[in-house]
């Protein structure tokens, strides 16, 4: 069995896992970062998004082999002890989600879409949310959220 | 998923070693989008995986005297974003970009695309637009040929079990051709293509020069059509030009019906959009 070591969500998590095991198994199953959501489990619906080293990848199509020495993001790394970062903030205030399921896929794609591009465009924002998919709120909140954010880590006024 | 035994080639050369020690029971990991959703529903998991995502030397993307050279393990998301792809190969580039979406091209290579031999797939009609050739590697050492070649079945290519897709390489007389890469899928956002289509095509006082048309999801393989091709060549450009070679275009694929369209209808829409590539050629 592979013996590796991720960075995740800053912390060094060395691991030995089963050559077979998805990189999402390892943050739910071992690592128990249940933030990460088993969707479709063949890469189309995006509950599984997180980011490595600062790309976003559907974490059920790695391998946790593939991401040894790498830098892992999940949702549980985004919010400091007594505050949410911005994205989930606005997520709140807009009310972009309601059961829940595609936010901290679709949370996280948007943080990789505004770490490269601080003030995207509408268009921008859907194509980064594209592998992002959302039964029950549909998408109008959460672009709207996503640039609510975006103007909050700009700094400028609301 | 069932276990596997996997290896980590270093480089291509490792790859290569591995390969020829484990055979035809190996299986090669690049990108996973498609090797990890195949395995996670076989009833027969391969006994090992060779993960060549880390092979750096299958990742440049380069300009040399012979053309654009692309590493068979270059993501689509870093071939969109090269400028010098965006440049010279702007169909390329929009070829990769409707690849699945984010998360697929940040994961999923060109050389994982092309070996996948599937019909559908969206870099191989822009590629062969450009007239691009692979390069296999292997024990007995390097082969050249061209995507036709290279695409001999629906999932088959003429990679031997042994060999390793190591670069694709766009053609000097290629770079800067006007070309251009059209799709249309049941949706924008991550959709397999009912059909593709692109074209390219050198103008020349009024007069077009070397067109190629290559067709995708429309034909066992990703084809050319020789005769839309040879008929505008060293034509002068009218709409009428333009609308009969789609309609040569669509008579040379032999599309199928399935849940996504009907052969009637992608044969009608390779018309439209062999026309409307060629038109998007001439104003380029």
């Amino acid at each position: 069995m592979p013996d590796i070591v991720i960075t995740v969500n800053g912390e060094l998590r060395p691991a030995n896992v089963p050559a077979e095991m998805t990189l999402l198994s390892l943050l739910r199953d071992v690592l128990g970062l249940t933030g990460t959501k088993l969707g479709c489990d063949v890469g189309d619906c995006g509950a599984c998004t997180v980011l490595v080293d600062g790309q976003a990848v559907n974490a059920c199509l790695m391998l946790a082999a593939q991401a040894d020495g790498r830098e892992v993001l999940t949702i549980e790394g985004l919010a400091s002890a007594d505050r949410l970062h911005p994205l989930q903030q606005a997520f709140e205030n807009h009310a972009a989600l309601q059961c829940g399921f595609c936010g901290p896929g679709a949370i996280l794609s948007a943080k990789a879409l505004l770490d490269g591009n601080p003030a995207p465009t509408t268009r921008e924002i859907r194509e980064a949310l594209a592998g992002n998919l959302c039964r029950c709120t549909g998408y109008s909140k959460m672009i709207e959220a996503v640039q609510a954010a975006a103007r909050a880590l700009r700094g400028d006024a609301p | 998923m069932r276990g596997f035994q996997l290896f980590r080639a270093r480089d291509s050369r490792h790859a290569i070693e591995l390969l020829a020690q484990h055979g035809p029971e190996a299986r090669l990991l690049a990108g996973g989008t498609d090797l990890l959703v195949e395995l996670k529903s076989a009833a027969r998991a391969p006994r090992i995986v060779i993960d060549i995502s880390r092979a750096a030397d299958l990742k440049s993307i380069t300009l040399s005297d012979r053309g654009l050279e692309i590493g068979a393990l270059a993501t689509h998301a870093e071939i969109e974003r090269r400028d010098l792809v965006r440049n010279m190969l702007p169909a390329l580039a929009e070829s990769v970009h409707s690849i699945g979406a984010v998360q697929t091209r940040n994961l999923g290579t060109l050389g994982g695309n092309l070996v996948s031999g599937v019909p559908s797939m969206d870099s191989g009609p822009a590629l062969m637009a450009l007239d691009a050739s692979v390069i296999l590697a292997g024990p007995r050492g390097e082969r050249h040929m061209t995507l036709g070649e290279f695409f001999v079945a629906p999932r088959r290519t003429a990679l031997a079990a042994d060999e390793l897709l190591t670069a694709i390489l766009v053609p000097k007389a290629s770079l800067g051709k006007p070309a251009a890469f059209l799709k249309l899928g049941l949706r924008k956002g991550q959709a397999l293509a009912l059909v593709n289509v692109a074209a390219s095509a050198w103008l020349d006082s009024g007069v077009l020069k070397q067109p190629r048309i290559a067709l995708g999801a429309v034909a066992p393989t990703v084809i050319r059509a020789p005769l839309a091709e040879r008929y505008l060549d060293g034509r002068s450009i009218t709409a009428e030009t333009l609308a009969e070679a789609g309609r040569i275009a669509a008579g040379e694929a032999a599309p199928i019906s399935d849940f996504r369209a009907s052969a009637e209808y992608r044969r009608e829409m390779i018309a439209v959009l062999t026309r409307r590539a060629l038109q998007r050629c001439l104003t380029l």
